[in-house]
């Protein structure tokens, strides 16, 4: 009830109707609540249209999370002017099989976008993602560069350390949001996977998210739920992320890994690059908060 | 309504043609997703006889780029200044401007020579390697204008009347308007707002430039353009000529209504020179007599500039240089002036860029602006790079595609990520994890070099609290700094950045005891990482 009212103040603020700024009031243990028992998939293969939807498989595929007329946003990383094998943006295929997923499980829309780092229009084109996702040629797939004007201020009621952010509004306003990041290096997060993704719908200083970077990630990541993470970890990052540039800084390892539970996909995701979840400090904090499960041996993990 | 063909219908074509040829190339100027630009964006320049003579003399060797400006000096040579009545888009743009404005006087003739007087001082001065041709080239004049002035202007109005509907119009309004903001956006608007420093002086030198026309019809072309006076000289041995070479006796029809005041009032001779063939008298003419055609050149009135103007002209463009060069700005160091990624040596800078705006034009952060006095007024409008308003990027190679004059290399992109800008310096005193102990290193995510130049060390400190925390602290390795920018401009601080980059440059002749002026020039400044 909570976050439809939430929804509605972002409707109004946005139309221009009401000034006041919409105000999220859902405490994380309301979150845990929503969420669903920690079923994590993971798969091998190296065609990547069949490993997202074999990896779907077990999470109930994708007409789980998309019901048909949805507005659905798939949130990739494009954050840098990079090619795919450098690993530092997740890679073309995947995205376009989760959006070719998402239309076929009926999604009204599908948008692709991520405030990049990088010049925008370098980073979505090098990237591989716009090009590709042109090529698919459908009008419901929405590519577009984000758009200053979306940016809506949000007080984030029971934040810990952030109270006030301003959120893109497509991401607040999707039926089902899919957050599909790279695993990769960070040398201030030690790993960037799916909550650290989330900076890409914000508005905002966002160096300022720095200082404070867990605590600041688990606030935003109350407020953007993603209702399905899936991981690109066909090739990762071990060293000079987020950006890289250097093909030997980069593994190939052919992996995907999904689950609606952010928390619970990152700590998994962090064991490929052979550290347990404990030393990443943003799991922490975000299983701390109550918006996920970080404990390996509480998951219901599934290889395919 | 028929409309009849005529000779000066199909002038009036070419303007037309031509001056849309302008404006595509300078929407051109811009990243279109591709690397490299496939148009030569920049060919106003490069066919520019001007800009062409004072590269030359100025760096005293050959300039393939502007190899294209052969070709409208023997186009010159065989029509005359059809270049002025035809293509040149200044011309146009004040043959449409005096439409409106009506020019209403009649400029006494004898200004004709202060073009002369112009082309004398900054062809002589240029020898001497002050390049003054960025002032007064009509095309630098229009591109500068346009580019750091109109072009951002034109973006906020239509934003400015698009964005208050979207935001907070009524859904309905806004389901109308924004299909429309689209379609302009995809054709006649730049990509985004940009924001450049001398907007005001930059459009105003235009805009005084077609305010003149005020004064008499093709004010500028006539009295002041030095592009107009070269092509003038090179126009006296062309063969395509009006016939008959002088104004009839008592009709008025052609003579007084000349636009470039062509015919001499008492031999009612024509001045070849000044004749820019826009085919006026011949469309005009009551008896059908006159007409173009080619004939050799006759006895003719002679370019009068006079001789006492002619020298004051050369010694002025003696004096300038001299005068510049014992400028004590030429001696000191400019640690913040940062040139764009493949500029030549300072001194082959200066004598290279003609001060065009299409290095700011094409810039992908908005990151070039044009210097004001930082270089002296000779460097004014050369461009600088200022990385708090945008870096540069690692992988673009935009600047030096579209430099006219080769002042910017054109730079593959192996060399671009290799070529040295200037090197970050920390400022410790003010970065966070060291004044203030908090974690940040938002510097070290940004850094793009491969094997990044901002590395940090894990550390334990005390805080300001007395408690012991542990934190990284960024350092810079200076060998592996590019200087492109992006640690100052991304740098989360308020105010002036905790990294500043620093222009590794040396000023001209910084050793008086080393390298002799010319070998130092030889061996240009740019410096590479290999």
């Amino acid at each position: 009830m909570d976050r439809r009212n939430f929804l509605k103040q972002v409707a109004v603020f946005s139309s221009g109707i009401l000034l006041a700024e919409p105000v999220f009031r859902i405490t994380p243990d309301l979150l845990a609540a929503e969420a669903v028992s920690p079923i994590l998939s993971v798969g091998t293969g190296k065609d990547y249209a069949v490993l997202v939807s074999s990896v779907l498989q077990p999470l109930g595929g994708i007409a789980a999370f998309v019901k048909p007329g949805d507005h659905v946003v798939v949130k990739p990383n494009i954050g840098w002017d990079r090619r795919p094998e450098q690993a530092a943006n997740t890679h073309p295929e995947i995205v376009k099989a989760v959006v070719e997923l998402a239309i076929m499980a009926g999604a009204k829309t599908v948008q692709v976008f991520d405030r990049t780092c990088n010049e925008e229009r370098r980073c979505y084109m090098n990237s591989g993602i716009k090009p590709i996702l042109d090529a698919m040629d459908s009008r419901k797939i929405q590519c577009q560069y984000v758009d200053k004007r979306k940016f809506i201020p949000v007080t984030i009621d029971k934040g810990i350390s952030l109270n006030k952010w301003s959120f893109y509004k497509d991401a607040l306003q999707a039926d089902c949001y899919i957050n599909i990041p790279v695993a990769k290096h960070h040398g201030l997060a030690r790993l960037t996977l799916g909550l650290k993704n989330t900076m890409g719908v914000i508005g905002g200083n966002r160096g300022k998210i720095h200082g404070n970077m867990s605590q600041n990630l688990a606030d935003l990541n109350t407020v953007i739920r993603a209702d399905l993470t899936i991981i690109d970890a066909t090739r990762i990052l071990l060293r000079n992320g987020p950006q890289g540039g250097s093909l030997k800084d980069v593994k190939i390892l052919d992996k995907v890994l999904a689950s609606p539970d952010p928390v619970a996909a990152d700590a998994y995701a962090t064991t490929l690059f052979g550290l347990k979840p404990e030393q990443i400090e943003s799991t922490k904090v975000a299983a701390k908060m109550g918006l996920g499960e970080m404990d390996l041996n509480k998951m219901d993990i599934r290889m395919v | 309504m028929t409309v009849k063909f005529t000779l000066r219908t199909c002038r009036k074509l070419f303007q037309v043609l031509f001056f849309f040829l302008f404006l595509l190339l300078f929407r051109l100027t811009e990243y279109s997703g591709l690397d490299e630009i496939p148009y030569a964006v920049n060919i106003f320049f490069r066919w520019d006889p001007l800009v062409a003579a004072t590269v030359l003399l100025a760096t005293k060797s050959f300039v393939s780029l502007l190899l294209p400006s052969l070709a409208i000096i023997a186009l010159t040579i065989i029509f005359g200044r059809i270049f002025c009545g035809w293509i040149c888009p200044m011309g146009s743009l004040l043959d449409w401007a005096g439409k409106l404005i009506h020019p209403s006087l009649r400029p006494t003739p004898s200004l004709r020579s202060v073009k002369y007087i112009l082309l004398t001082i900054i062809l002589i001065s240029s020898f001497f390697e002050l390049q003054l041709v960025g002032f007064f080239d009509p095309f630098s004049i229009l591109v500068r204008g346009i580019t750091i002035g109109l072009d951002p202007a034109f973006y906020l109005l239509v934003s400015g009347f698009f964005d208050p509907i979207y935001s907070y119009a009524p859904q309905w309004i806004s389901n109308l308007s924004e299909p429309i903001y689209t379609v302009l956006k995809d054709s006649v608007l730049p990509y985004k707002q940009s924001f450049f420093l001398l907007s005001t002086l930059s459009a105003s030198i235009l805009i005084a430039v077609v305010a003149m026309e005020k004064l008499g019809k093709r004010f500028w072309c006539r009295n002041l353009c030095p592009l107009g006076a070269l092509l003038a000289i090179v126009s006296r041995f062309s063969i395509f000529r009006r016939f008959p070479g002088r104004s009839c006796r008592d009709c008025q029809h052609c003579a007084p209504s000349c636009r470039m005041d062509a015919f001499d009032p008492e031999s009612r001779r024509i001045r070849h020179e000044e004749c820019n063939l826009c085919m006026d008298c011949v469309d005009n003419c009551v008896n059908q007599s006159s007409r173009f055609r080619f004939l050799l050149p006759d006895k003719q009135l002679q370019i009068n500039i006079g001789r006492r103007a002619f020298i004051g002209a050369g010694i002025a463009g003696i004096t300038l240089p001299l005068l510049s060069q014992v400028n004590a700005g030429t001696r000191l160091p400019h640690p913040t002036l940062l040139r764009p990624p493949g500029a030549a040596g300072e001194a082959e800078f200066f004598s290279k860029c003609v001060r065009c705006g299409e290095c700011m034009k094409v810039c992908i952060q908005n990151a070039l602006q044009p210097c004001f006095m930082e270089s002296g007024y000779e460097g004014m409008f050369t461009p600088k790079l200022i990385p708090r308003l945008g870096y540069c990027e690692l992988n673009c190679t935009l600047c030096g595609q579209v430099c006219p004059t080769g002042a910017i290399n054109k730079l593959s992109q192996q060399e671009k990520k290799n070529f040295v800008i200037g090197i970050a310096v920390f400022n410790n005193a003010r970065c966070l994890p060291f004044a203030d102990h908090s974690p940040c290193i938002v510097c070290e995510e940004h850094c793009p070099t491969n094997d990044k130049a901002i590395k940090f060390k894990e550390v334990t400190v005390i805080n300001s609290q007395g408690k012991s925390i542990d934190l990284q602290q960024p350092y810079l390795i200076p060998e592996l700094c590019v200087g492109c920018g992006i640690c100052e401009n991304k740098c989360p601080l308020p105010g002036h950045s905790a990294i500043q980059v620093l222009s590794t440059r040396t000023t001209s002749e910084e050793d008086e005891y080393g390298l002799s002026k010319s070998l130092s020039k030889q061996k240009s400044q740019i410096t590479f990482h290999v």
